[in-house]
């Protein structure tokens, strides 16, 4: 898979959004997870069909952490990502995500109703039920990540995807930087991952697709209901044994739902 | 020198195996506790503070830790307010010294100006004015701040509280993190210049601010003196000396838990328990992500921390420590008066510090024990610390007016670049 990266100077030129690029076809814009962009199978696998750009949320590019600062409100980096849509020559696209990434598309959609034609959101944050807390993964034991964030910790996908490079200066920056990314994302969803989401989700008119793990133990599988109540004309597609990162722990099944959705 | 005595307030009654079980912060079940033991361990803490300023140390220090079972101490201003009174109603000229209010936690800055200046007032000019950036979990768990704005709300409602404090006329404040349209404080402080300290615990930035604004500069030791001073008291002077700044052993404060009983013997059969409780119920029961939450330590700090983590000493050992352990560390000071003396002379002239906050009651130190480490100390080991920096030239800049200080104006902030 070609990647290819541009940055995009926005917000007055106060900021600069790196955006990653895959695949040809179609624009589809895809919000990454707390983490970070990773350039994943099921990414790749969008790009298939797709041309795939994939904005790094400010602050977490390697080399510029301090851009977090430029942005102040969630409502200013929904801006943000308006700005770099068009920046990109894009009028209306598929938006994507996960996680938090899966919230920013919501956001997105909402504030510009057009920008989407439909929405793939895998276990979106931005809801809260009083009986389905989300896990403030931020502030959990470091061990206990592996067991909350995949339905088998233990398992070779799992292994592979919390696998740290071995020599120790690019492990501390590999770390750091994961941590960086988590808390420029906790700018927007700390201490509860809800900043009026649920007031704004009428707005969004795209059909949408709603996956999510049944055994996610970051946000519980409850909000796919929630989230398919919202949205109008929306589908839900539950997938077994399955975390919170669907498209990492059940890349083919995740990605046949998606397929069939975009079709 | 000036020597303070410091206190925590923890629950002193939790089961020996508490910290196998439990976190000593945020999630800790309050059904440990009972209200004679709240009751018995709040009294006892400020009657050992208050006994302190009766023997004769030169101030009263305390910290601000919320929903915390090893310093239940949400606001450490309102006993210090209690004791202000105390002091002023006995005649005893201590410094009252909150360490102090968290300017990265609070989300009312002016509350915490219009509070010190309350203090100030009650005590008669008597205020030192602690300011930390507060620990991760109190400003981001406690409070719910993202943990990415603890630092640039610390920064920001520092200057507010200064500016409340100094300028005379109303003004409107638009911050990032607060705004008011009218700030206007009433009562202003006694003090034209009240002293400021912020606590460090080894970020050069910190170091530099402090340097550069004419702030004093706090250290806690509880990672242990031994391991972690010979890095951070010279890479504060070497700072200091980079900017210019003469190395004014007054502007150093430095915190220190001590045991002082007739010999070494007796000093260890007293305080070695109380020790164990006091780190391995408290400091060692902190989770490390309770205090590294992302984005509360910036990425180039936290870089440095994963690479070098010595800064923190034994801290991440700490819930196992035994006496050994943390006396070799130096985490804790027991011993005859000549040995604490003589370990504290030679320790504060290396360092260059100035101001000594004594850790006296500590754990589960049973109070008749506390009042005798108090006296003890503050009869047979103050005494010979005092002079430490007599004829040395330097005036203690840092200390209120009433109390023999010569407190100056602080440097104005430039404009300062985020972050």
């Amino acid at each position: 898979m070609n990647v290819t990266e541009q940055t995009l100077e926005v917000w007055g030129g106060r900021l600069s959004v790196r955006v990653k690029t895959a695949g040809s076809g179609p624009p589809l814009l895809y919000f990454h997870q707390s983490a970070g962009l990773a350039i994943d199978p099921f990414v790749s696998h969008l790009a298939e069909k797709y041309t795939v750009y994939a904005p790094e949320l400010p602050g977490t590019s390697a080399g510029d952490p301090y851009a977090i600062h430029a942005v102040d409100e969630l409502s200013d980096l929904v801006l943000v990502y308006e700005e770099v849509a068009r920046k990109l020559d894009i009028s209306s696209a598929v938006l994507a995500g996960q996680s938090f990434g899966g919230m920013l598309a919501c956001e997105l959609a909402a504030a510009y109703p057009s920008l989407a034609t439909k929405l793939v959101l895998l276990a979106p944050l931005g809801l809260w039920r009083e009986d389905l807390p989300v896990t403030s993964w931020m502030t959990e034991a470091p061990e206990k990540l592996p067991g909350l964030f995949f339905h088998d910790p233990a398992g070779p996908i799992a292994q592979a995807a919390l696998k740290l490079p071995e020599e120790p200066a690019q492990m501390v920056a590999a770390i750091a930087q994961r941590v960086w990314n988590n808390g420029c994302a906790g700018k927007f969803i700390w201490p509860i991952p809800d900043r009026g989401l649920r007031g704004r989700l009428h707005r969004i008119t795209a059909p949408a697709l709603v996956v999510w793990g049944k055994d996610d133990r970051i946000a519980p599988a409850g909000y796919a209901g929630e989230f398919s109540t919202l949205l109008s004309g929306s589908k839900v597609a539950l997938v077994d044994e399955c975390g919170h990162l669907p498209q990492v722990e059940k890349y083919k099944e995740t990605a046949a739902a998606v397929d069939e959705f975009l079709a | 020198m000036r020597i303070t005595a410091f206190a925590q307030a923890p629950y002193r009654f939790m089961p020996d195996d508490f910290e196998q079980h439990h976190n000593s912060v945020c999630d800790t079940p309050y059904s440990l506790a009972n209200r004679d033991g709240v009751y018995a361990s709040i009294k006892d803490f400020m009657d050992e503070l208050l006994h302190a300023a009766r023997a004769g140390l030169d101030g009263i220090t305390l910290t601000e830790h919320g929903q915390s079972s090893y310093d239940m101490m949400p606001n450490p201003d309102l006993v210090a307010s209690a004791l202000a009174y105390a002091t002023e109603l006995e005649g005893l000229d201590v410094a009252i010294y909150p360490m102090g209010r968290s300017l990265g936690k609070t989300r009312e800055p002016i509350r915490v100006a219009e509070e010190y200046a309350m203090l100030d007032v009650i005590s008669g000019g008597r205020l030192v004015a602690g300011i930390p950036v507060g620990l991760g979990y109190d400003a981001a768990i406690n409070n719910g701040v993202p943990p990415i704005q603890i630092r640039t709300r610390f920064d920001e409602n520092l200057e507010l509280v200064l500016r409340a404090w100094r300028d005379q006329e109303p003004f409107a404040f638009n911050g990032r993190h607060s705004q008011y349209p009218m700030v206007n404080l009433w009562p202003r402080p006694l003090q034209d210049n009240v002293p400021v300290f912020i606590t460090g615990i080894g970020n050069p930035r910190t170091m530099q601010l402090t340097l550069e604004r004419g702030f004093g500069f706090n250290y806690f030791s509880f990672g242990g003196a031994n391991l972690t001073a010979r890095r951070i008291f010279p890479r504060y002077w070497e700072i200091a000396d980079s900017l210019g700044v003469p190395r004014n052993p007054f502007r150093v404060g430095f915190l220190q838990t001590i045991g002082v009983a007739a010999t070494d013997a007796e000093a260890e059969r007293i305080y070695a328990g109380p020790a164990e409780y006091a780190f391995r119920k408290g400091l060692g029961s902190i989770p490390s992500e309770k205090l590294l939450i992302p984005g509360g330590l910036d990425i180039r700090g936290l870089q440095a921390l994963l690479s070098d983590p010595a800064d923190f000493g034994m801290t991440a050992q700490m819930k196992n420590a035994t006496f050994k352990e943390l006396s070799d560390a130096g985490a804790v000071i027991v011993g005859s008066p000549a040995t604490v003396r003589d370990r504290l002379t030679e320790f504060c002239k290396e360092h260059g510090i100035g101001n000594l906050h004594a850790m006296l009651s500590f754990g589960n130190l049973s109070r008749q024990d506390a009042f005798a480490n108090i006296e003890m100390f503050a009869s047979e080991v103050a005494p010979a610390l005092r002079g430490l920096w007599d004829g040395s030239g330097f005036a203690h800049h840092w200390w209120p007016e009433r109390l023999g200080g010569q407190p100056q104006a602080h440097t104005p902030a430039a404009e300062r670049v985020t972050p």
